[in-house]
């Protein structure tokens, strides 16, 4: 399925499950934070969450900042 | 508010009377040592999209070891919406109450739009979050702030980032006068002179990086900081003498040298 990651389009071949998104990118599932389609996922909702084409996925970390 | 043993933010209590910001810093190690010598519990971070190409840049892993309280920010926000979605993100990664609500539109002077960051703190603070505004030194916004559960100001000293200090004494002086709760400059300050000055004054606390981050030595510099926010705190609680328009005189005046004593 297309889905949107981090506003750049990306083809995900999984089930939609986030957890399989984000080792599919590589990222400590930890160390982010998820929101689909404006929509903050809390981390213990994840397990719950299907991802469906045309979807909007915005991956979060820390950086610096003041 | 500066006359109480520990900074309290929201019933949690803190020793440490400095911020300090992860910005600017030229490598994560400098910035794990600068942390440690200025002494800071309550760090803040700020959310960025995951970068797949750089995965190792996070700063979440580092920074948990250091046994402090994150405050995450919400830089980048444009309005209250967006700072609520980005405090509510950060909360997921800090696993803290802790947010600094920061909203600042115009990447020119990065100026706290006062509209956004009183709707956006309001939420927050009735969403249980600890709440930490940035904000010009405004008197009035200070107290609507407080007003609305927010757990203290965070008026700016100057521009973020431009190293002009305490150029906002005088409203700072207002808001603290006024202030139940912490009072705490943010943004602007240099050196570390200008956060003893803050502190003299009766601020809660004072938030510093660039001054740390920019600085010859940051880590020389934090712990600079963390001497000068102590000497401040200590000569607050210690009472300042009072000014006077003339002279007071220290010693005798009496002319016993002239002479012609009667």
């Amino acid at each position: 399925m297309t889905i949107t990651v981090n506003g750049n389009k990306y083809e995900h071949h999984g089930d939609g499950r986030v957890d399989q998104l984000l080792a599919e990118l590589g990222s400590n599932p930890d160390a982010v934070a998820i929101m689909v389609n404006d929509q903050v996922i809390p981390k213990i909702e994840r397990m719950g969450v299907v991802l469906k084409d045309g979807d909007r996925v915005e991956v979060l970390s820390f950086m610096g900042g003041g | 508010m500066g006359n109480e043993k520990k900074l309290n933010l929201g019933g949690q209590e803190f020793e440490s009377r400095l911020l300090v910001g992860t910005g600017k810093f030229s490598s994560v190690a400098v910035m794990i040592e600068a942390i440690k010598a200025s002494g800071a519990q309550l760090v803040t971070v700020a959310l960025r999209r995951f970068n797949r190409e750089r995965p190792s840049d996070d700063l979440l892993g580092p920074l948990a070891k250091l046994g402090i309280t994150l405050v995450p920010n919400t830089s980048g926000a444009r309005n209250a919406a967006e700072a609520v979605r980005a405090a509510m993100l950060g909360r997921e990664l800090s696993g803290s109450r802790f947010v600094k609500v920061e909203i600042h539109p115009n990447p020119h002077h990065l100026m706290p739009d006062p509209l956004e960051t009183f709707e956006a703190s309001k939420q927050l603070a009735k969403e249980g979050f600890i709440v930490l505004p940035y904000m010009s030194a405004d008197p009035v916004l200070a107290k609507r702030l407080e007003d609305v559960g927010c757990a203290a100001v965070m008026p700016l000293g100057s521009a973020i980032g431009s190293g002009h200090g305490l150029s906002t004494a005088a409203m700072v002086r207002m808001i603290i006068a006024d202030s139940g709760i912490p009072v705490i400059v943010d943004a602007g300050l240099r050196a570390p002179s200008e956060a003893a000055a803050a502190m003299e004054m009766g601020c809660g606390a004072v938030l510093v990086n660039s001054a740390i981050a920019a600085a010859g030595d940051p880590v020389a510099m934090a712990a600079a900081f963390a001497v000068a926010v102590k000497a401040g705190t200590a000569a607050r609680q210690a009472g300042l003498m009072t000014q006077s328009d003339t002279a007071v005189a220290t010693s005798p005046l009496t002319s016993f040298l002239s002479g012609n004593q009667a």
